[in-house]
């Protein structure tokens, strides 16, 4: 054995992946040379799928465990409280209470400039040009950049008296107009040229994507009118809970592609999720037409 | 007076025309019941080598196995049903080339009215080698060797298949499936249940295998295949041996683990994905690019050449590539 064999602590961690990356890098360098390390690194491998087919057994079992069982309970006390006592307990925590207090106050100071202004919002598509005024960005915009907002901006901006602001002082996502004239492109673009490109009004269907989710909807439709009689109550939660894995997943995923359309791995990913959640709807149908032959 | 007579002669007369309708009715035909058999049945037919065989099981111990006669027999134990042969088709020098196992006995009569489906503790089938045989069964446990090619479908119960020469596709909702040293075309599909599929390889270029269980692992060991399209949704994914040159292995699972087991001098390419998760590999790899965009990673990477491709998608799970002993 070498000197500087890591110790079981460290291959354990290496295996669960808590390791940081450069004791990742080291410890898999050093495991492809030490024959000991990697020994020890089998073994624990070996006990950790031993333990996991044990913990296997408990977690996949179609039977509900006794920690789900607890939390439900739970779930159901808490139900029966009334309103009141779950509101007020909620509202107890300090950090809640001045964060409602701050949301509160906000609300008020947005509902004072909104009477001030007096003009209705137009949509983006319909935007307008307003000559020079450009006004105080009402939406935080969903770019990763901080929005810039103007040096003097401590207070609120007055809409009635236009004011010309720099063009580089701060990105506007949404504007509110004052003259009905239309805009041309190069003119907007050349005017305020910071403008953060707004998003598209509707989400672009990547390919194949449109007709797994029709698929998906036509056999949710069948599953869902049938699901009661055909599944069993711990096939059913079973069922439930790996549809809630999924339809996460889809979330996250199709968020994130809107977000950034060229993130591959995103894509691959929810590709994936949607081919999963085609096979467990179609494992539901498929149990329906089988329980016929029962 | 008169008119009474009318009245009271109408009313009987009715009286006697119903009874008359009540006792003219046409019996309801009685399904004849043929009661279980008490003796274990048993009967064998002269077929084709390469015959085709269909049979349905209601429920039971299957066991299907190839040898060298032309000829099927079939048997059911006692107090199960009775068993009997239905010749579809037969080819020009009339040998049967297409059978269905029944549950009764075809030369009684009446018994074209029985349910045609085999029941029994124990059922067996001798088949000729070269014969395919299709099943579907309701709850049973099923063993199938030594034939051609199988097509199998039930809705409870394990099966094992073992030295299939060209192909298996088979589908269970509540079981598990293990296919060992068997070839051809393999498409399995479990819904509640393990598969394991051992010593596999291709009967040609173009034959696949595709497994896929939505709770339950996935273990292949020593496969030849060529192309493998692997999906678990909730269960782990274990690869054991080495990637052929040119193959393409597609491994998916939405929440489990994906392992690979495969020497330190293979060669292949790395495309992994996942979100929430972890990477690790033993084996060095080269070339190693890495990007993580929002939580969701992607890893693409070297061994040795590079001549087969794995490719690995996991949203909940963690990929590990370690060394295996060969």
């Amino acid at each position: 054995m070498k000197n500087n064999c890591l110790d079981i602590g460290t291959i354990q961690a290496f295996l669960d992946g808590e390791l940081d990356g450069v004791l990742m890098e080291n410890a898999a360098d050093h495991l492809a040379d030490c024959d000991d390390c990697a020994i020890s690194l089998a073994n624990s491998e070996e006990e950790s799928a031993i333990a996991f087919t044990a913990l296997d057994a408990e977690l996949n079992t179609l039977v509900p465990t006794q920690r789900l069982w607890a939390k439900i309970n739970s779930e159901i006390e808490r139900e029966k409280k009334p309103f009141w006592q779950t509101a007020f307990a909620f509202f107890k925590n300090p950090t809640i209470t001045a964060f409602a207090s701050m949301l509160i106050v906000f609300g008020l100071f947005m509902a004072y400039l909104n009477s001030q202004a007096g003009e209705k919002d137009t949509q983006l598509a319909g935007m307008t040009e307003s000559k020079t005024v450009i006004t105080k960005p009402i939406l935080v915009s969903k770019s990763s950049d901080p929005i810039e907002t103007p040096s003097e901006n401590n207070s609120p901006i007055n809409i009635d008296q236009p004011t010309v602001k720099s063009k580089s002082d701060f990105r506007v996502i949404k504007a509110v107009v004052t003259e009905n004239q239309p805009i041309r492109k190069d003119e907007r673009t050349s005017k305020i040229p910071d403008e953060v490109k707004a998003q598209p009004t509707s989400y672009q269907y990547l390919p194949g994507e449109e007709s797994y989710i029709k698929t998906i909807a036509t056999l949710e439709n069948n599953v869902n009118s049938r699901k009661d009689e055909v599944l069993k109550p711990s096939e059913r939660f079973t069922y439930e809970q790996n549809l809630a894995i999924v339809n996460d997943s889809i979330t996250k995923m199709r968020k994130e592609v809107k977000k950034n359309p060229r993130n591959g791995a995103a894509k691959q990913i929810l590709m994936a999720s949607y081919q999963n959640k085609v096979d467990l709807l179609n494992s539901v149908t498929e149990s329906n037409e089988l329980m016929a032959l029962r | 007076m008169i008119q009474n007579l009318k009245i009271k002669t109408g009313i009987i007369l009715s009286i006697f025309l119903f009874a008359a309708a009540i006792s003219a009715q046409v019996p309801k035909p009685v399904k004849p019941q043929f009661p279980k058999s008490e003796t274990p049945a048993e009967k064998a037919i002269a077929v084709d080598a390469k015959v085709n065989i269909s049979l349905c099981v209601a429920k039971g111990k299957i066991n299907v196995n190839g040898w060298d006669r032309k000829e099927v027999r079939a048997y059911v134990s006692s107090g199960g049903s009775r068993v009997g042969f239905k010749v579809l088709k037969k080819d020009k020098d009339e040998k049967a080339v297409w059978i269905m196992v029944v549950g009764f006995d075809t030369r009684e009569i009446g018994a074209s009215q029985s349910e045609e489906c085999l029941s029994g503790d124990d059922i067996e089938l001798d088949v000729p080698r070269g014969a395919i045989v299709n099943i579907k069964s309701r709850d049973s446990e099923t063993k199938i060797e030594s034939v051609d090619k199988v097509r199998f479908s039930n809705v409870g119960g394990n099966v094992f298949f073992d030295n299939i020469a060209n192909g298996i596709e088979a589908e269970t909702k509540q079981g598990s499936i293990t296919v060992g040293n068997s070839g051809g075309l393999i498409g399995l599909s479990t819904t509640n249940g393990n598969i394991v599929v051992f010593n596999a390889n291709p009967s040609e270029v173009s034959d696949f295998l595709k497994v896929h269980t939505i709770n339950g692992t996935i273990t292949l060991q020593e496969i030849e295949h060529l192309l493998l399209d692997v999906n678990s949704f909730s269960g782990s994914i274990k690869f054991t041996g080495e990637p052929i040159s040119g193959g393409q292995y597609n491994f998916v699972t939405q929440s489990g683990a994906i392992m690979l087991s495969i020497p330190q001098e293979s060669s292949c390419k790395v495309n992994a994905f996942w979100r929430s998760g972890a990477f690790n590999s033993l084996i060095p790899m080269q070339n190693i690019k890495k990007t993580s965009v929002s939580g969701v990673q992607n890893l693409t990477g070297q061994i040795g050449g590079g001549e087969a491709m794995f490719n690995l998608t996991t949203s909940g799970g963690r990929i590990f590539i370690q060394k295996s002993d060969k």
